[in-house]
């Protein structure tokens, strides 16, 4: 029954190479004969169990007598788990579109390899992290949200980053639909290729005013604007975001001046390599990671889960 | 004197290569043999230097071709020792020789043609066929006087004989054949494809009336053939393919027909081929078949001694009666499994199936044989390697 897996094999081959497609039309004959409870034409099977064996005789005579004898029980088991991962892959696609990871619902912070990506969607930096993992507080960073609620989400953000801009929309989904119930908090990490940390103090001289908020949002719809200016344009730019925030200019023009928050920003940034980070967005719900823009489904999974465990143990 | 063996595989291109990092041991000779550069330097020596029509054209590069061609028919005709180059036609395989002589010789109802029990497709389909004309054809046993004797009527025309079975490799008696069937008023055809590249055929000397025979299987080019017609039995042909080069003139309503060996080479011909098939047949001449046969021989009989016993051997025990073909059977294993396991594991390319013998099989109830082949370039460290993985098959899987 090897001819199973050699149709899948060579089809899958055939799209890309010319010259798999008689191998896989053969493939596709010797399947609907077996089908048909009649003997594979061409013999592939038989090619296949020869070739292999063949192969095998040479490195070990052993090995090749058990799968000449056994061809048609391991084809049998090849089948079997071809079929099996190959209906597992069909679930984790299905549970991908649904719940964002390949796991589906029960998702417990497994490997998978699906979960971060579609596509690498955050910006990577490259950094490896030694020692132990710690957990990101809230520190004294902006937040939204009452202190006590039940789910604090930490989100390491990168003002440059498209995907953090992404995110956004889904993390404003996430407040609006939440509201008291959970506590968010913007952490700073401008991704060392951008290294863009003006953009970052920017946003915390406007929380010396408390208008964190508002220039965080016009941060991000401004990305694109700012990612072509350099030098005095970008430095104009940022001014102008700033007015728009509607920020005491005098104040603001003066605490960039400072740099005073550069320790801070430092801090954040390390923070996140401490926890692990390696890219941005990363959210930390009560200690529990989505990298990158997932959808709201994923959030509010993960957000459902901590507010019931929360509710449970009180 | 011996076979230069080292020096001679230095002439052939693919045994210097290596194939999956190892080497290639070619044991499918009775199919097609490989070429030598003298060949191959031939083949390209026409497209390069006169690529161009034979016989029709004045020009520089017209003669050329035509000095090509003569001389590749003088080859052959030295190499089968013909009495006469006209009597060497080129025809583009085996198959399409006897064909020619099938279909020329102008068989009528009631006409008994015979062959043997152990003829390729080539030299039994053509004349199976005939039945359509109402020729009748008949089947004796391989290499049994007495029974082609029994069989020989007044009514057999032709006897049409592989001389070597590309099968198990044995020979028949071809000059007894040919006295018994002579002595009967019939023509006598040798189907020389496996005889011809490994030891003398002498067609004088045999006194065949016919001979077909392949270059490919002796270091010529593929598509390249060879219809040896001693000068008599040649004028009995009626050609049936005709045109371009069969004719020396032609009005609406007549033409005057060409002789052999034109005649029956219609159209612009494989030049290319012709010239290698000749270069080929002086290679061969110069290496000596006699010193080609015997070296074979030792090598299947070193086969033979190390493997002879544990597969089942087609043919005699005996490698003298068998040449450069060792075909066997191994016990329970199908026969392209075999072959195909034997490629994987050392490149060892011997053939399997029932070699176009399909009736011979049929009739003794067997799917076919793997069969081992060699030539003057195959060497004994070959055959060790072979013996070695077949044993392994042996052992293990069988
Ligand atoms: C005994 C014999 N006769 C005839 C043929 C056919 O030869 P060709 O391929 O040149 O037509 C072969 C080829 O395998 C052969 O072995």
């Amino acid at each position: 029954m090897i001819c199973i897996i050699a149709l899948a094999v060579f089809s899958i081959l055939a799209v890309f190479s010319a010259s798999y497609r008689p191998l896989a039309a053969e493939a596709f004959d010797c399947v609907f004969r077996k089908a048909t409870f009649r003997k594979c034409r061409t013999n592939l099977d038989q090619r296949l169990k020869s070739q292999i064996t063949g192969k095998l005789l040479t490195k070990s005579p052993g090995l090749a007598r058990f799968v000449y004898k056994r061809f048609e029980i391991l084809s049998w088991i090849f089948v079997i788990l071809f079929i099996a991962s190959l209906a597992y892959t069909v679930y984790g696609g299905y549970n991908y579109a649904l719940y964002g990871n390949c796991y589906g619902p029960e998702d417990n912070g497994g490997f998978c390899i699906y979960n971060a990506l579609e596509g690498e969607q955050f910006s990577k930096i490259h950094a490896e992290l030694e020692g132990e993992t710690v957990l990101p507080t809230a520190d004294d960073d902006p937040a939204m949200g009452p202190d006590d609620a039940k789910v604090e989400m930490i989100e390491f953000g990168c003002y440059m980053c498209p995907f953090s801009r992404e995110a956004q929309e889904v993390v404003k989904q996430v407040l609006e639909k939440y509201g008291d119930r959970i506590k968010f908090v913007y952490r700073d990490f401008p991704i060392e290729q951008s290294g863009h940390s003006d953009l970052h103090m920017a946003s915390n001289c406007a929380n010396e005013q408390g208008k964190f908020w508002e220039i965080h949002d016009l941060l991000f719809t401004e990305q694109e604007v700012c990612a072509q200016t350099t030098g005095e344009e970008r430095e104009k730019q940022v001014q102008d975001i700033a007015e728009q925030a509607g920020l005491d200019m005098a104040e603001f023009n003066a605490c960039m001046k400072s740099e005073k928050y550069e320790d801070e920003i430092d801090k954040d940034f390390q923070d996140g390599l401490k926890a692990g980070v390696y890219g941005t967005p990363t959210f930390f719900i009560n200690g529990r990671t989505i990298i990158g823009p997932k959808p709201l489904r994923a959030f509010e999974k993960i957000i459902d889960e901590e507010l019931e465990k929360a509710e449970n143990g009180s | 004197m011996g076979l230069n063996v080292e020096g001679i595989r230095k002439d052939f291109p693919i045994l210097q290569r290596k194939l999956a990092g190892k080497p290639v041991v070619y044991f499918d000779n009775a199919c097609q043999s490989l070429r030598p550069v003298q060949v191959i330097e031939k083949i390209n020596e026409y497209y390069k230097d006169f690529p161009a029509c034979g016989e029709r054209s004045m020009h520089k590069l017209g003669k050329k071709v035509d000095e090509g061609v003569d001389k590749a028919r003088k080859s052959l005709q030295a190499f089968f020792n013909a009495k006469r180059t006209e009597e060497i036609i080129f025809t583009k395989n085996a198959t399409e020789a006897i064909n020619i002589v099938a279909h020329a010789l102008d068989l009528s109802k009631g006409d008994v043609v015979l062959t043997t029990d152990k003829e390729h497709n080539s030299n039994l389909i053509p004349w199976q066929l005939l039945k359509e004309k109402g020729v009748k054809h008949e089947v004796v046993e391989f290499n049994n006087l007495d029974a082609l004797n029994d069989k020989l009527t007044k009514n057999v025309k032709i006897v049409s004989m592989v001389h070597t079975s590309n099968m198990d490799g044995t020979s028949i008696d071809a000059k007894e054949m040919i006295k018994a069937v002579h002595d009967n008023g019939s023509l006598f055809m040798l189907d020389a494809c496996q005889s011809a590249p490994h030891k003398t055929v002498d067609v004088r000397k045999l006194d065949v009336d016919f001979m077909a025979c392949s270059g490919h299987k002796m270091l010529g080019p593929s598509g390249i053939g060879l219809l040896y017609g001693k000068q008599d039995a040649l004028s009995k042909l009626k050609p049936f393919v005709v045109g371009g080069s069969t004719v020396s003139e032609s009005t609406y309503s007549s033409c005057d027909l060409e002789k052999p060996p034109h005649l029956f080479e219609a159209g612009l011909q494989n030049y290319a081929g012709i010239m290698g098939f000749g270069a080929a047949a002086d290679y061969l001449k110069k290496t000596g078949l006699d010193n080609v046969s015997a070296h074979e021989l030792r090598l299947n009989r070193k086969i033979t001694d190390a493997v002879g016993d544990s597969v089942e051997l087609l043919g005699p025990k005996n490698p003298e009666l068998r040449g450069s073909i060792f075909s066997f059977n191994v016990p329970g294993l199908e026969t392209h499994n075999v072959a195909v396991m034997l490629d994987e594991a050392a490149n060892v390319m011997v053939r399997s199936g029932a070699h176009c013998c399909h009736s011979w099989f049929n009739a003794h109830k067997m799917l076919g044989s793997v069969r081992a082949s060699l030539y003057l370039y195959n060497t004994e460290e070959e055959c060790d390697v072979f013996i070695k993985e077949l044993q392994k098959i042996v052992k293990l899987l069988s």
